[in-house]
């Protein structure tokens, strides 16, 4: 029995590793992007720009208040759909874009929450020292608010990487999807496949958890983000 | 309104309404559903992370970390190719039970977690104030403990709720025919992504934004001194 399990899992490996690289590929770029998007975002919200605050809430309440299956759907669908010829992407682009945007919505929420969290003294402090605006932002706010994204954006990176296993429903060849296909060559080890799979996920997640429990002690566990 | 049936076809839409309808009724029963064994399963996983017996304890996180740290989707292929191997009697389940089976095992980490930060949230000198003034166990529970706990687990619990109510739409997956795959099969029938997706995508935002003002009038609610050991 375990000599058959070795050789399925010893055979599949290859095949595997592939898919954990894709995983770990669109993950990277979904943390990065998401970011970038949502670090603007969250940093328009938090200085409360009018018209544009309100736009961006909106933005966050549609991408948090639906499914990401139903979003990336709708990047997948109905998107390509729309006739705008740069819309017309492929599977993997549409992919990509979604998980993108849909972690941009989360990050935003913590970049503002961690704006906001930075006490009031410090911004009027650097107001009475002559700072404009973007001096107080950019000397006093955002280095002490920088340290305050440290737990939840780990906390997000691990929601990400769960949501890759989504993307095998359009069709990309992440880690979930190989062990489909894998499961074509073994019919009859189903379970030890995604077994397998569960483990690999688990072998990436869980260090990025630990981190995230870790980094919240030495911040003190501020709580910035309301989650509803 | 011409212009309109173009890009967005609410005849094609009102077609499908038993579809949606039904859909939408196996979404909420099985978030409901899930919602009731999740926080009873979440309770046993609370008590047990507060326990002192190891023997418990460790298994319990055991669960936790692997629920944490692995997909939802590998979760529910595991509970639906391996629940019939390990459970004789559910071979003849339908689709849904494996799906309700598999978001409970999901949510209870994650509600076990927000009970136990509930109940180590109210301060150990409403214990021991409870304790002087002549209070049992089950007294100091009841009137002192539980209250101030649910009033701190509340809030969290609903948003909680929320998450559960969006992964249901996996169970499309597994062909459980919910609010998802409505949308799924107007599309494969009619080929109009816009009338189907748009269209689910906007059901699941109306009951999204229920759940978020049902959540601000429970923190309005709570507000009330009666509920705070602060106030």
């Amino acid at each position: 029995m375990l000599e058959r399990y070795w050789s399925i899992t010893s055979s599949l490996l290859p095949f595997l590793w592939k898919g954990f690289l894709e995983t770990l590929y669109v993950s990277l770029v979904a943390i990065v992007a998401g970011s970038l998007i949502g670090a603007v975002i969250g940093l328009v919200r938090s200085q409360r720009v009018p018209v544009l605050t309100g736009l961006f809430g909106l933005y966050i309440h549609v991408l948090r208040g639906t499914p990401f299956l139903v979003q990336l759907y709708v990047f997948y669908f109905v998107l390509p759909n729309t006739g705008v010829s740069w819309l017309s992407w492929d599977s993997r682009t549409a992919a990509f874009v979604a998980l993108s945007v849909y972690t941009s919505s989360y990050v935003a929420e913590i970049v503002k929450g961690a704006i906001e969290a930075v006490p009031r003294g410090q911004s009027e402090a650097a107001t009475a020292l002559g700072m404009n605006r973007l001096q107080r932002l950019w000397y006093v706010v955002i280095p002490q608010a920088l340290k305050l994204t440290v737990p939840p954006m780990s906390g997000v990176y691990v929601m990400i990487i769960k949501s890759t296993a989504i993307l095998s429903v359009v069709g990309i060849s992440e880690l979930t999807r190989q062990g489909e296909v894998s499961i074509l060559r073994f019919p009859r080890d189903v379970l030890f496949i995604y077994g397998l799979i569960a483990f690999i996920y688990f072998l990436y997640c869980y260090p990025v958890l630990r981190f995230a429990r870790w980094a919240e002690r030495r911040v003190g566990a501020a709580r910035i983000v309301d989650l509803d | 309104m011409t212009w309109l049936l173009e890009y967005y076809n609410y005849r094609i839409v009102a077609q499908y309404l038993g579809r949606f309808a039904e859909g939408l009724s196996n979404t909420l029963t099985a978030a409901g559903v899930s919602l009731v064994l999740s926080l009873l399963l979440g309770t046993f996983v609370a008590l047990a992370l507060l326990s002192n017996r190891t023997g418990l304890r460790k298994p319990v996180e055991g669960y936790v970390a692997f629920v944490r740290a692995t997909p939802l989707l590998v979760q529910i292929y595991l509970v639906y190719y391996g629940l019939p191997a390990l459970l004789p009697f559910a071979k003849s389940w339908n689709d849904m039970y494996f799906g309700i089976a598999a978001l409970t095992l999901n949510s209870a980490p994650y509600m076990g977690e927000i009970i136990r930060a509930g109940i180590e949230s109210v301060p150990h000198g409403q214990i021991e104030g409870a304790k002087a003034v002549g209070m049992n166990y089950g007294q100091r529970m009841r009137h002192v403990v539980l209250p101030q706990a649910f009033a701190n687990t509340l809030p969290p619990l609903i948003g909680q709720t929320a998450v559960l109510i969006k992964d249901t739409s996996l169970l499309s997956i597994i062909t459980v025919f919910e609010f998802t795959s409505a949308g799924i099969l107007l599309n494969s029938e009619r080929v109009r992504p816009n009338e189907s997706f748009l269209t689910i995508a906007l059901g699941y935002l109306l009951i999204y934004l229920l759940i978020l003002l049902l959540s601000r009038g429970v923190k309005q609610w709570l507000a009330g001194p009666a509920w705070n050991a602060q106030g």
